[in-house]
């Protein structure tokens, strides 16, 4: 199986609450918006960061896509 | 011009049905000081959100407490409370905050949360199998206590043997923190339980520093291990909130939600037919009736608001119950709609504080409900659906009785 490219990591507005676990966490790679939504803001990609980030979300607002166009998980 | 509103937050016509009150706020004083209260009352969605946003906004209540209203020789009486609630998450700020919550960080994932599904499917099972019909039962005493309880006493790690004692120390804590501290024989009652329950904790901990389980309390410890900023007593502490949390909030859900659900036939049976609605329905829920109708902020620094002069260190009453009934936020919010989606409703908070346990509260109520209603079709409220008079929870006075069909 060909090894898929990571293209977006997403963060769904109408789930996130703010918690900031994920900023907590991985400070250098997301960041909280003036609205209360998290944002990945790093300019590279960090698979593990987002994995990580996306299994400590309380609300599972956190998504990795692929460039095979399935979101991971 | 302000002498209209009601500054009684207890009176009984507000306690009982609190939208109009909530909706004269929203309209004509969002941003409303509350004399008897001593303390501002924002009652809008946008400002309730904003401020659970905002590092203006400071959930430490506990430090100004302690450290204004007691003197030399209280606080060298209640110095162990003090440590206790001032390592309470819900009581901290950053940076204080972001290193105890890293404690949880892992305790209440989605994931983790899944492991508990199994615990919570056989609680559940055996207390309905205790429900027979015909009977009434109280529903309090024989499901919405127990059930939450039960299940964090055991994913936390204690024995069965001893949850009699846990609820004891539990609603010590509790009846603090929901009445407001003040009175010295709740002060000294809670203190009393505090110390009980960390001695208690402290020997579960003990027995697992050499023979972690698959428990909270080992995924706790685990966390402590690898972070040399937390302490044991921040882990035993953390405990202590869990089991309380774990105890009054979830079966408050349970009662308010059912009980709505019983009040409104159509919707108890489309449920009913449709357990795949009970996600959507228990957030309806949550939004409608939530288990708590505010929570308090202090003010960090002086802040302009709706023309107000906010003064650094004054009390403000953030009321989720009336930001969830906006109707700059939600179409038609006076009325249940079990389908409603999204609804970003703040009655878990919203920000740094929203509440971890949201997943597990969510599980434990969606297996509870579906399950009642596939066991009990039918079902009437054969008691007084009256309001506890509290300034932040919102609760049906027990006993709620239930007849079974």
């Amino acid at each position: 199986m060909a090894a898929r490219k990571l293209v977006a990591i997403r963060v769904n507005a109408s789930l996130c609450v703010g918690s900031g676990m994920c900023v907590a966490t991985h400070p250098d790679k997301f960041a909280l918006q003036p609205d209360g939504h998290s944002l990945y803001t790093a300019a590279v990609l960090d698979e593990a960061a987002a994995l990580e980030a996306e299994e400590l979300c309380p609300v599972s607002a956190i998504s990795l896509v692929y460039d095979d166009n399935e979101e991971a998980r | 011009m302000t002498a209209a509103v009601n500054d009684d937050l207890l009176d009984d016509e507000l306690v009982q049905n609190p939208s109009p009150y909530y909706a004269m706020l929203r309209e004509r004083f969002p941003c409303y000081w509350n004399e008897r209260w001593r303390g501002w009352v924002l009652s809008r969605y946008d400002d309730v959100y904003a401020a659970m946003h905002s590092p203006r906004y400071l959930a430490d209540r506990i430090t100004p407490w302690y450290m204004n209203r007691l003197n030399d020789e209280e606080r060298e009486r209640y110095k162990l409370t003090y440590q206790a609630l001032h390592s309470f998450v819900v009581f901290t700020d950053p940076p204080d905050h972001t290193r105890l919550r890293k404690i949880f960080s892992r305790a209440f994932t989605p994931k983790a949360v899944q492991t508990m599904r199994a615990i919570t499917e056989e609680m559940v099972a055996w207390h309905l199998d205790q429900w027979e019909h015909g009977r009434t039962i109280d529903l309090n005493a024989e499901f919405a206590y127990p059930l939450p309880a039960n299940v964090i006493s055991t994913i936390i790690g204690a024995r069965r043997e001893d949850l009699h004692r846990l609820q004891h120390w539990a609603e010590a804590i509790t009846t603090l923190l929901l009445a407001g501290v003040g009175d010295d024989t709740r002060l000294d009652r809670a203190q009393a339980a505090l110390i009980e329950f960390k001695a208690y904790l402290k020997v579960l901990y003990d027995e697992r520093i050499d023979n972690p389980r698959n428990d909270m309390m080992s995924w706790l410890m685990e966390v402590q291990r690898t972070d040399p900023l937390l302490t044991e007593d921040d882990v035993l502490h953390s405990c202590i909130i869990l089991l309380n949390a774990g105890h009054e909030t979830t079966q408050t859900l349970i009662c308010n939600t059912l009980t709505t659900l019983l009040d409104l036939p159509e919707q108890f049976e489309f449920l009913r037919r449709n357990p795949q609605a009970m996600k959507t329905a228990i957030e309806e829920g949550l939004r409608y009736n939530g288990p708590l109708k505010g929570t308090i902020r202090l003010a960090g620094e002086d802040m302009e608001l709706h023309g107000q002069h906010v003064e650094k260190g004054d009390r403000i009453l953030l009321l989720m119950g009336a930001a969830n009934r906006d109707p700059a936020k939600f179409e038609d919010p006076e009325r249940f709609v079990p389908t409603r989606d999204p609804n970003p409703h703040l009655s878990f908070s919203h920000g740094i504080h929203f509440c971890l346990g949201a997943p597990l509260a969510r599980m434990e109520a969606e297996i509870a409900f579906n399950e009642i209603l596939r066991r009990f079709p039918k079902m009437e409220v054969r008691s007084p659906v009256r309001w506890e008079p509290r300034i932040l929870g919102r609760s049906i006075q027990a006993p709620i009785h239930l007849q079974l069909g």
